[in-house]
């Protein structure tokens, strides 16, 4: 029989009064490993993770570390640490005093505490001379690692972190993303981490779960998320995504729903009565020139044009919809906003998703 | 802060020196008063003389009277301090079935005329055969002053982040740890603040001690028998003593604020 894997979440519910946050989740965790769990405000990650470190009760189902239940232990006893997103330092105490105080509650002697928190500092690249700060003295990056510094003081088994720099400027949060991915690979923990953006995810993740209405619509790398999204909602959830209906004829070529789209014949094959959505990411639609081929070609009119920085995203109008395009910002069309276009992509660049012929996933 | 214009600035000088003086000038005249030798209070003052200091000082009556009014004051703090934090924290920081049933019930007896109250809690005293002394007053004084402190309390506790006693049991804090390393020490400036302001309301309450201190004697209720019948000035001069034992207390209090109030 294979392992009992690090942390199980076996059939976990999770109501509060007749409203149902968490509903029958599985989730395996590993040792080590760092997962990102991403979703709408609302979809149940916070309770998700407050289950996990014991804040709150699970209504059903069971939780498991190394193969013992601690759903039924209390917060106090867990070997888990959370991160929460007011960070939650106490303001009476130093940032010496506040790393130090898991330790303290486990009863370590002072010296030991003060040694090992100046190494902590050390860690996350705070100077000693923080040890006796106030808090109200370190701005919102340091903040941070302190911290992360006193999540890390008594060596729990799991740390998890409830959007920790959501309230961080870009740049800043920019910064410690990386930080705290250089910080995992240095302290091999479990990570466990929860944001609505997807971006942030892809940064620092071995494995993103998304939750969407109290339940896990895909677990999996960034890699596949991103490329193979198993449906629309994920599909959509980064960013801009170009979605064209597909339905398969009886003699097995598309049928396009919402507005015609060319392709090569035989460049995709549709089973008869097969209905779900076409994807291709605005990075990989190009413009075509005259007499240029693609698998799939369709023709509109250039409506709008904005540049991102290092990139430049242009909305196309066709025959099935707003098109978004996306290229560098060295490959600027010289056209203008009118112009007519042909855009194309190849048959590598599409993912299909199944759905249901009512929409669903 | 905006620049303001010369007779502005002096139309809010005027403002300030009326105000002052409508607040204070009673207060010094009470000071005048204290120190005059002459039986009844008339101005200008003629003789002056510290006799009726020295009296209000040395007299035992006044002593009996400041030790009554000290241990009512005393046991009125202490207890609303303590009623008043875990009313707080039920009034704020609990989501409970009753809890605006509550918040609104527990201000009711600020709203009360304190004549009323104490005629009523006299009524229930002696309903229940309790003979009223110094205890029953504190037990009066605290169905006033515990709403106050309860509410000064919970203004603190409105702004306590909850995160904060959770990030505490979830690092091993049991719960009575949390309560003493976190919950405490935060709402501690709004507990002494609560607490300086119990002891002055319970030191200068009249209409309360009146119904409900018996035989014993409170200053206030002494000051007042006094003023019906047989003035003298050392009426006002232990009124002034006791104004100067009060500023001083609030300055300790301060103080003592400012010292856990973290430094930033």
């Amino acid at each position: 029989m294979a392992a009992k894997p690090f942390v199980q979440i076996e059939n976990v519910t999770k109501r509060f009064g007749r409203f149902t946050a968490l509903d029958r989740i599985n989730l395996d965790i590993s040792e080590g490993e760092f997962l990102t769990i991403v979703g709408p405000s609302g979809s149940g990650k916070s309770t998700l993770i407050r289950l996990l470190v014991g804040i709150d009760d699970v209504t059903e189902g069971t939780i498991s570390l190394n193969g013992t239940r601690i759903d039924t232990m209390p917060a106090n006893k867990r070997p888990t640490c959370m991160v929460f997103q007011s960070l939650a330092l106490f303001p009476h105490m130093t940032v010496g005093q506040n790393i130090e105080f898991p330790l303290k509650l486990r009863g370590v002697a002072p010296a030991d505490r003060r040694t090992r928190a100046i190494e902590l500092l050390a860690l996350l690249r705070l100077p000693e001379s923080y040890y006796g700060k106030r808090i109200s003295q370190c701005s919102g990056g340091e903040r941070q690692r302190v911290a992360l510094a006193r999540a890390l003081a008594f060596d729990p088994q799991i740390i998890v972190f409830d959007e920790p720099l959501s309230a961080l400027d870009y740049r800043l949060r920019k910064t410690l993303e990386k930080e705290l991915k250089d910080l995992h690979a240095r302290t091999g923990k479990t990570f466990v981490y929860i944001t609505h953006s997807l971006e942030e995810a892809m940064v620092m993740s071995d494995r993103i779960a998304i939750m969407r209405s109290g339940r896990f619509e895909q677990i999996a790398t960034a890699e596949e998320i991103y490329s193979r999204p198993i449906s629309r909602f994920v599909a959509s959830f980064m960013g801009e995504v170009n979605l064209f209906p597909v339905t398969g004829r009886a003699d097995g070529t598309p049928d396009w729903p919402a507005g015609a789209i060319g392709a090569r014949p035989g460049a995709l094959a549709v089973a008869p009565g097969w209905t779900g959505v076409l994807m291709v990411r605005p990075e990989l639609v190009r413009f075509l020139d005259a007499g240029q081929a693609a698998d799939f070609t369709l023709s509109g009119t250039l409506t709008a044009e904005y540049a991102l920085g290092s990139r430049i995203q242009y909305s196309v109008d066709t025959a099935a919809g707003l098109v978004t395009v996306e290229r560098p910002f060295e490959t600027r069309l010289t056209a203008p906003v009118g112009t007519p276009v042909t855009l194309g992509w190849d048959r590598a660049a599409v993912h299909l998703i199944a759905e249901a012929a009512d929409g669903t996933a | 802060m905006r620049q303001v214009s010369r007779s502005t600035r002096i139309a809010l000088y005027l403002y300030g020196a009326v105000i002052l003086s409508l607040l204070y000038l009673p207060l010094v005249s009470v000071g005048f008063a204290s120190v005059s030798k002459a039986r009844y209070l008339s101005f200008p003052i003629k003789r002056y003389t510290s006799e009726w200091m020295t009296a209000a000082v040395t007299s035992p009556t006044v002593h009996e009277l400041v030790l009554t009014s000290l241990k009512i004051a005393v046991s009125v703090t202490i207890l609303s301090m303590v009623i008043g934090f875990f009313g707080a924290l039920a009034f704020a920081r609990f989501q409970w079935r009753y809890r605006g049933l509550f918040q609104k019930i527990i201000l009711l007896p600020i709203f009360f005329p304190q004549t009323v109250l104490g005629l009523a809690l006299l009524i229930w005293f002696s309903a229940l055969g309790i003979t009223p002394s110094w205890k029953t007053a504190v037990v009066a004084h605290l169905v006033w002053i515990a709403p106050i402190t309860t509410l000064i309390i919970a203004i603190r506790a409105y702004a306590f982040d909850p995160a904060l006693e959770e990030a505490a049991r979830d690092m091993g804090a049991s719960t009575l740890t949390v309560l003493r390393e976190i919950t405490l020490p935060l709402l501690m400036p709004g507990i002494v603040s609560a607490g300086l302001f119990a002891f002055l309301l319970s030191w200068g309450n009249f209409p309360l001690s009146l119904f409900t201190t018996g035989v014993d004697a409170t200053l206030p209720k002494w000051l007042y028998s006094r003023m019906v019948s047989g003035y003298t000035p050392q009426i006002p001069a232990l009124g002034v003593l006791s104004v100067i034992g009060s500023t001083l207390l609030v300055a300790v209090g301060l103080v003592l604020m400012r010292w856990m109030r973290p430094r930033d």
